[in-house]
């Protein structure tokens, strides 16, 4: 059997080939392609950024809102309670304590919501049978 | 040489840069595409390669020094960039390259690009089997003619070596084909 010798033999073309005129339109197409990229192009999302940019942080911003006002607001109530039981429960906190406790201004504006009350304690000092421990407290 | 810095001059000015590069793409589109052809075997692939090998071209002729010709250049671009596509197709198939080049080998007959007899098809599918680089010579030297001095400017590999991968791959050609 005779040998396969690649020198011997009449050259092996590739067998590839191209569509009819393709070298012809390929010129063609790449020199519009070489023309338009020599126009420089502004990317529309280049364009548009930081208007993206601005969209996305008012968005994180409004999300968060309700996490931070809920946030503020548990803790607001959890400091109201907490000093409620103390005061409630705390036996060590007496009548004496609460008065010495008191700031000049929180004093003047129980007189304020007293002095509107005006009649309502006299009633109630003319008729208590404990006026003078009343007055001594 | 003369010749060639007068049309890279041209290639370089704004006012024939056009014209000349449209020069460009009528002398070396066929070798190049053939490289590339060669390299990735599908056309539409190639046709792909070819059009980023040449605004490749385009964008980096400023940087073109001169050290090798331009023919070299461009072919060195061309070889890099289907080696390029080829590992990026193959990895987004999960396959090897040598994997993805032996399926496409065993489809060609289904390829309307393919215009092969059986000798021709028998001739990729040994091609196929030798090792990346001895493909790439060979279909250097055997299908595109190329001189060992040309391929060695390209692939920066001594002419010595060439000469030793071409004749290695010869035998395992004609190996292939006598058995098969």
């Amino acid at each position: 059997m005779k040998t396969f010798k690649l020198e011997n033999e009449p050259k092996i073309e590739s067998g590839f080939i191209t569509p009819d005129h393709y070298f012809k339109n390929f010129s063609l197409k790449m020199m519009d392609q070489i023309v338009t990229n020599e126009t420089k192009v502004i990317s529309i999302f280049q364009k548009r950024k930081y208007l993206f940019f601005s969209a996305a942080a008012l968005l994180l911003f409004a999300l968060m809102i309700p996490i931070v006002n809920n946030w503020s607001a548990k803790s607001t109530e959890l400091d109201a309670v907490a000093l409620e039981n103390y005061i409630t429960y705390q036996t060590n906190v007496n009548q004496y304590d609460l008065i010495n406790a008191l700031e000049e201004d929180d004093i003047n504006s129980m007189n304020v919501s007293l002095a509107i009350e005006d009649k309502t304690i006299e009633e109630i000092l003319s008729y208590n049978p404990n006026v003078e421990n009343l007055i001594t407290e | 040489m003369q010749e060639e810095q007068k049309f890279i001059q041209q290639l370089l000015d704004s006012k024939t840069q056009n014209q000349a590069f449209e020069r460009l793409i009528q002398m070396y589109q066929r070798p190049l595409y053939n490289q590339i052809r060669n390299i990735v075997l599908n056309h539409d692939d190639t046709d792909d390669v070819l059009q980023n090998t040449l605004v490749k071209v385009y964008q980096n002729l400023k940087n073109f020094k001169g050290d090798s010709k331009l023919f070299s250049w461009m072919y060195r671009i061309a070889t890099n960039e289907a080696l390029t596509f080829l590992k990026q197709k193959s990895k987004k198939s999960g396959i090897s390259s040598e994997a993805l080049q032996s399926k496409i080998i065993d489809n060609l007959e289904a390829d309307v690009f393919f215009d092969g007899d059986e000798i021709q098809l028998k001739l990729q599918k040994a091609i196929v089997l030798l090792p990346a680089k001895q493909q790439l010579i060979f279909k250097m030297k055997y299908f595109e003619e190329l001189k060992y001095d040309a391929m060695s400017e390209i692939l920066g590999t001594s002419v010595g070596g060439l000469k030793a991968s071409y004749h290695i791959a010869v035998k395992k050609i004609e190996a292939f084909l006598n058995t098969n």
